[in-house]
């Protein structure tokens, strides 16, 4: 057991920090927002410096490549990273080409960077399916919740299954991912909200004195917290099933207090797109609602560890 | 970052499993219902801590120097969590090994060390702990027992209240307030007292959680030998302080809501209901809860195991481990249904000892007062 990161991980995120300094954060995300649009350039500096590979390299894993995950989510990049630094090594063991996105087989509604992605992994029942999306063959969906959002057309993907028992393995892969995206996500709301209520004066003192405030924000950190480290431990693990469900349903859970909190805590400010709080906030809630939202990660954790196949 | 165990610590863990398999009796599950502080789980504690102290495992985790082995933190944590998980078999004693024996080492003269270490090593003493007042509670500054110096003794006088295990105790860690004038934080000082002296009375207080758990300890004129003071006069907060970092994720409770929640999976099971997605649904949210309370106690662990001095993150840990815990018990309610009315059921049992989780060893409140200002730099004013 050691909980501090290694030479290496200090090393991987120093250097990630500088990229994501000059190629990300909140501005970045509210101008690429403004038209919808995915972040090519974001995405491709990511491949060329090797971050996207981690997952499957000879002296790096997916613990590696889940810090890299939080890292970019936590500065609000707007490419599908943990579909491609987790997902796709994961499942496949090699990189697809991207940018990639995940869905279900049954997925009428808006898929997260659908629009922009060249290779989608679909969650089948018990099996996985690869598709190759050609252009056009998603139609962009307008969205408040903070990716760009595209609704995959009927019969314009075609896809090559990727054998029994890869479904469950995509949907583990799946839920670490969402895990590393939300502890990210949700730091950034956390860090802008913590910021203002210690700058923000209401009856003479910082509102961030307020034990009404501070206890909830002390929640949040709690929750915050856990959902940190079931994420670094299921990732270190190789997401098996009950570890990577059990930290997304921890985590997609903290997001939906997160949310409110920050929210709450920021006031009328928080809402408005001059203050940063949208940028990770909505997400959060588009995080919830994918594969099933909260209900089923706790299902699929409960289900892992205590339902047993006849 | 690395979340395997090491083959010595998993080698560690099977062994003590194993012999917790062989020296439990029978009627183990019987005698642990009654929580650590039950007469029979006290009076079991004496053989058994013997034996795992013959073992060399009671203090493995203390210096040499002081009949330990020097084992890292880790161990000790393992310990505690096979411990706990199967119902606490140590009995009160794991507060003797978990932080009494460490703040004696840190603060104890050469006299005092020797009286109590070897003790607590042997497996054969009880303590209780004196610190809460009826006006001092999540206030503990406000305490107010005097022991006034008269020669070579303390007079003391005062109450303490909610004190396990005192019915049992051989000794009290006890904190008084040596001078009269003082307030706060100033002029506490922390008495190891025998609870033999003449003038010492407990008493039960009955409550729900269950039998003999809660008691008030009278102290009228008792005369406490000068020498029983631990660590400087009136200086007595520092040494509270480094015993209650100790003190706050010792009792690795979480491993107890994991196991009562895997029990809980199988009950649920034979009654047909894994198959009803809101009883699912609530043990994952549980199971998630547990696991999210045992990796922020091993931060704490990690914390100390690198050396580092004690953060925000034992209060951290304390709270996700409420959460857990509580999780655990509403659902053993409900899985259960109207069995859990009777005393002594298995979701009576589990939910009386898991009530307690955000009262005992400081409130939530002060946890998450201390996160807030520790951990997130959250300003006074």
């Amino acid at each position: 057991m050691d909980f501090e990161r290694n030479a290496d991980q200090e090393a991987i995120l120093e250097a990630l920090g500088g990229l994501l300094a000059r190629h990300a954060g909140p501005a970045r995300a509210i101008e690429l927002g403004r038209k919808s649009e995915y972040d090519f350039e974001l995405d491709a500096a990511l491949h060329e410096a090797g971050f996207i590979e981690l997952a499957c390299g000879e002296q790096t894993g997916p613990l590696e490549a889940a810090l890299v995950v939080e890292a970019v989510a936590k500065a609000g990049g707007v490419v599908g990273i943990g579909a491609a630094a987790l997902v796709a090594p994961g499942v496949l063991s090699r990189s697809p080409p991207g940018p990639v996105a995940v869905s279900t087989a049954d997925a009428s509604a808006p898929v997260r960077f659908a629009g922009s992605a060249r290779s989608l992994l679909i969650s089948d029942g018990d099996s996985a399916r690869l598709a190759t999306i050609e252009p056009g063959a998603a139609e962009p969906v307008t969205s408040n919740f903070g990716y760009p959002m595209a609704r995959l057309k009927s019969g314009e993907v075609r896809s090559e299954s990727l054998g029994p028992g890869s479904g469950e393995r995509l949907r583990s892969w799946w839920r670490l991912a969402l895990a590393a995206e939300a502890v990210g996500t949700m730091a950034g709301a956390f860090e802008v909200t913590l910021e203002y209520v210690k700058r923000r004066r209401q009856f003479g003192q910082a509102i961030g004195s307020f034990q009404a405030v501070q206890h909830r924000l002390a929640e949040c950190a709690v929750l915050l917290e856990g959902s940190r480290w079931l994420t670094y431990e299921a990732a270190a693990d190789g997401a098996p099933a009950e570890k990577s469900a059990a930290a997304a349903a921890h985590a997609v859970a903290a997001a939906g207090r997160i949310f409110a909190e920050t929210h709450q805590l920021t006031g009328a400010m928080g809402f408005t797109r001059e203050h940063d709080l949208h940028v990770w906030s909505m997400r959060l809630q588009a995080l919830r609602l994918e594969l099933g939202g909260v209900a089923a990660q706790r299902r699929a954790a409960a289900e892992a560890r205590w339902v047993h196949s006849p | 970052m690395e979340f395997r165990w090491s083959e010595e610590d998993s080698a560690f863990r099977q062994e003590l499993v194993a012999f917790l398999a062989a020296e439990l009796p029978e009627d183990w599950e019987k005698i642990s219902k009654g929580g650590p502080g039950s007469d029979d789980q006290a009076a079991f504690s004496r053989e058994f801590c013997a034996l795992l102290a013959e073992k060399g495992w009671l203090t493995q985790s203390w210096p040499q120097a002081y009949g330990g082995q020097d084992a890292p933190p880790w161990r000790h944590a393992i310990l505690g969590e096979e411990m706990w998980a199967c119902g606490e078999p140590r009995g009160p004693q794991y507060m003797n090994v978990n932080w009494i024996g460490p703040t004696i080492m840190e603060y104890g003269t050469e006299d005092q060390k020797a009286l109590h270490l070897p003790a607590i090593s042997r497996g054969d003493v009880l303590w209780c702990q004196g610190f809460s007042e009826p006006e001092a509670g999540s206030d503990l500054v406000a305490l107010r027992t005097q022991a006034s110096r008269e020669d070579d003794f303390y007079v003391v006088n005062g109450t303490k209240i909610w004190t396990s295990y005192a019915n049992h105790a051989q000794y009290c860690f006890l904190l008084v307030r040596t001078d009269p004038q003082s307030k706060r934080h100033r002029g506490i000082s922390v008495l190891l007292v025998p609870m033999e002296l003449a003038g010492i009375e407990v008493r039960e207080i009955p409550s729900v959680v269950g039998d003999r758990y809660f008691h008030e300890v009278f102290f009228t004129d008792v005369r406490v030998p000068v020498d029983c003071r631990l660590g400087p006069e009136n200086e007595g907060w520092d040494v509270v302080a480094y015993s209650l970092q100790y003190e706050r994720v010792g009792a690795a409770r979480y491993a107890r809501a994991a196991r009562m929640l895997d029990s809980l999976a199988d009950h649920a099971e034979r009654r047909g209901l894994l198959a009803d997605p809101t009883i699912l649904e609530k043990l994952g949210e549980a199971r998630a809860a547990c696991e999210a309370s045992r990796l922020l106690t091993y931060r704490v662990i990690d914390l100390r195991a690198h050396g580092h001095p004690p953060t925000a993150d034992t209060n951290i840990a304390r709270v996700a481990g409420t959460i857990a815990e509580r999780s655990v018990s509403e659902l053993a309610l409900e899985i259960f249904g109207p069995d859990s009315l009777e005393y002594g059921s298995f979701a009576d049992s589990h939910f009386r000892l898991a009530m307690t989780a955000g009262v005992a060893v400081g409130t939530t409140e002060i946890n998450l007062n201390l996160v807030a200002s520790r951990f997130l730099g959250l300003p006074r004013e």
